[in-house]
C-alpha cells in the first residue's frame, strides 16, 4: 500500500493537517489499514523534501499545521491512478511458502496442514460473508467493495488448496 | 414433530454400489443432522460422494447401511408410494440443469410439484403466487424460462422447492454458471429463506456461495473431513449461526 499516494489523493481534494489526513484515509477505506500517526508525519516529510506537498501559510488560530499539495504532487498523484497495479514480483505469500516447503520436504502431513487451512479460510469467508449481509450498499458502498475484494481473496486461496489437494493425490501423496 | 426436531438426519449412512471384491464405496459412513433455519454447505472434491449424500437425503436412493429421517419419517419405513409422497411434499430439489420445464410459465413449474400432488390447481396457483414473491419474482411469474435469465431461473427453482409445505432444499451445483452478481442474489435469497424457517443443504464449488451457510462440510473419499482444532465436532468448520 502506498501511504504516500494515498495522501496526495486526499490532499488534492483539500489541505489538511496529519490527523485529518489520518482520520480521511481510514475513513475511505472503511478502517482496513490503520495508519500510524507517526508514518503520516515521515511520509509528509518526505513529500515536502521532494516537492509534492507544502505547508500552508500559517494562521494565528490553531496549532495545527495544515498541508497542501504542489503542481508536482498532482502530476505524480494523476500517474498513480492512471497505471496498473503490478505485481511483479509478487508479494511474499506465507501460506504459499509454507505449503511449497512442505511438499519439499515430502512431509507426510501436508494434507493435514491443507485441511487446516482451509477450515480456517472458509471461517474467515463466512465472516466476512455475515458483514456482507449487514452491509448497507447505499450508505457503505467503499465497505461493501472492500468486503468484496477480501471475499474474492480468501476465494482464490480456497481454489488453490483444492488445486494443491488434487494435484497431490494425483501424485499419489497421502 | 415439534419445531424443533431435525428436518434432515442422517445417521451412519453408507451407499455401496455393486457387491463383492467390484463393490464401490460412494459414501460413509457419514452422519449429519440440519435442523430447521439451518443452511449447510457440502463442499469437496470430484468422487467425494456429494451427489450420492443429496440423493440420500432427497428419497431418490437408499442407503446400503444406517438410516436416513426427513422431517422425522425414517424412508426404510416408507412404502414407494408414500415415498414419492414426501419427494412431493417435503423435498425440494434443484439440480445442476435446474428442469425447469420449458411450455410451462414460471408460476406454473412452481405450482407443478402441488398439482401432482392433488391440490386443487386455484390453491396450487396460490402458493406458487406466494413462493415467487418471496425470491422477488412476483412479477415474473408468466415468463416461461427461455425468457428469464439465468439469476431469475435459478430463483425460480429455489421458489419450487420451498414452494407449499416444503421445508427442505436440497440443491446439486445450483450455481455454478451463474456470474457472482446473480449468484450473490440466489445465495441472499437463500439465506432469508432459511431465517424464515426453511432448510436447506447446497453443495457447491464456490466457496464464496458455501460461505453463505451456517455450516460449510468438506466430503472427501465418502467421509467428512474433521479439520478443526478440536476432533470432538468432526468436520464442522463452523457451527452454529452466531454471528
Ligand atoms: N451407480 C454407480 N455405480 C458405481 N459407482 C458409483 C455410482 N454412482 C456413483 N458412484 C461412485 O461413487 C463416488 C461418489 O460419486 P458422487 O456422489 O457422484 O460424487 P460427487 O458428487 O462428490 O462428485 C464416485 O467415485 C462415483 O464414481
Ligand atoms: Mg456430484
Amino acid at each position: 500500500m502506498s501511504v504516500r499516494n494515498s495522501l496526495l489523493a486526499i490532499l488534492a481534494a483539500q489541505p489538511t493537517h496529519g490527523y485529518g489526513l489520518k482520520a480521511r484515509f481510514e475513513q475511505s477505506t472503511s478502517g482496513a489499514w490503520p495508519l500510524n500517526i507517526g508514518q503520516v508525519y515521515t511520509t509528509l516529510a518526505r513529500l515536502e523534501r521532494d516537492g509534492l506537498v507544502e505547508p500552508e501559510p500559517v494562521h494565528d488560530e490553531g496549532p495545527r499545521q495544515t498541508w497542501r499539495i504542489t503542481d508536482e504532487g498532482r502530476r505524480q498523484l494523476g500517474e498513480w491512478f492512471a497505471s496498473p497495479v503490478a505485481d511483479d514480483p509478487p508479494p511474499r505469500d506465507e501460506l504459499a511458502i509454507k505449503v511449497l516447503l512442505a511438499v519439499a520436504a515430502d512431509r507426510h502431513d501436508v494434507t493435514a496442514i491443507l485441511d487446516r487451512q482451509r477450515a480456517a479460510t472458509v471461517e474467515r469467508l463466512q465472516d466476512l460473508t455475515r458483514q456482507k449481509m449487514r452491509a448497507d450498499p447505499e450508505r457503505e458502498l467503499p465497505w461493501l467493495l472492500l468486503l468484496d475484494a477480501l471475499i474474492l481473496k480468501a476465494n482464490a486461496e480456497l481454489e488453490w488448496l483444492a488445486l494443491c489437494e488434487a494435484r497431490l493425490s494425483q501424485r499419489g501423496a497421502p | 414433530m415439534n419445531s424443533h426436531a431435525p428436518i434432515l438426519e442422517l445417521e451412519s449412512v453408507t451407499r455401496v454400489h455393486g457387491a463383492g471384491a467390484r463393490a464401490v464405496r460412494a459414501l460413509g459412513p457419514v452422519s449429519l443432522t440440519v435442523a430447521p433455519g439451518e443452511l449447510v454447505a457440502i463442499m469437496g472434491p470430484s468422487g467425494a460422494g456429494k451427489s450420492t449424500l443429496l440423493a440420500l437425503a432427497g428419497a431418490l436412493d437408499e442407503p446400503s447401511e444406517g438410516r436416513v429421517r426427513v422431517a422425522g419419517v425414517d424412508l426404510a419405513t416408507q412404502s414407494r408410494a408414500q415415498l414419492a409422497a414426501l419427494r412431493r411434499r417435503a423435498v425440494g430439489y434443484v439440480f445442476q440443469d435446474l428442469n425447469l420445464l420449458p411450455g410451462l410459465t414460471a408460476a406454473e413449474n412452481v405450482a407443478l410439484p402441488l398439482e401432482l400432488d392433488g391440490l386443487g390447481l386455484a390453491r396450487a396457483r396460490e402458493e406458487a403466487a406466494a413462493a415467487l414473491e418471496r425470491v422477488r419474482l412476483g412479477t415474473l411469474a408468466q415468463r416461461f424460462p427461455d425468457e428469464l435469465s439465468g439469476g431469475e431461473q435459478q430463483r425460480v427453482a429455489i421458489a419450487r422447492a420451498f414452494v407449499g409445505p416444503r421445508k427442505l432444499l436440497l440443491a446439486d451445483e445450483p450455481t455454478g454458471a451463474l456470474d457472482s452478481v446473480s449468484g450473490e442474489m440466489c445465495m441472499r435469497l437463500l439465506r432469508a429463506q432459511c431465517d424464515a424457517g426453511r432448510s436447506a443443504v447446497l453443495v457447491t464449488h464456490d466457496a464464496t456461495h458455501a460461505a453463505w451457510a451456517d455450516r460449510v462440510l468438506y466430503l472427501r473419499d465418502g467421509r467428512f473431513v474433521d479439520a478443526g482444532p478440536d476432533a470432538s465436532s468432526p468436520a464442522v468448520l463452523r457451527a452454529g449461526r452466531s454471528a
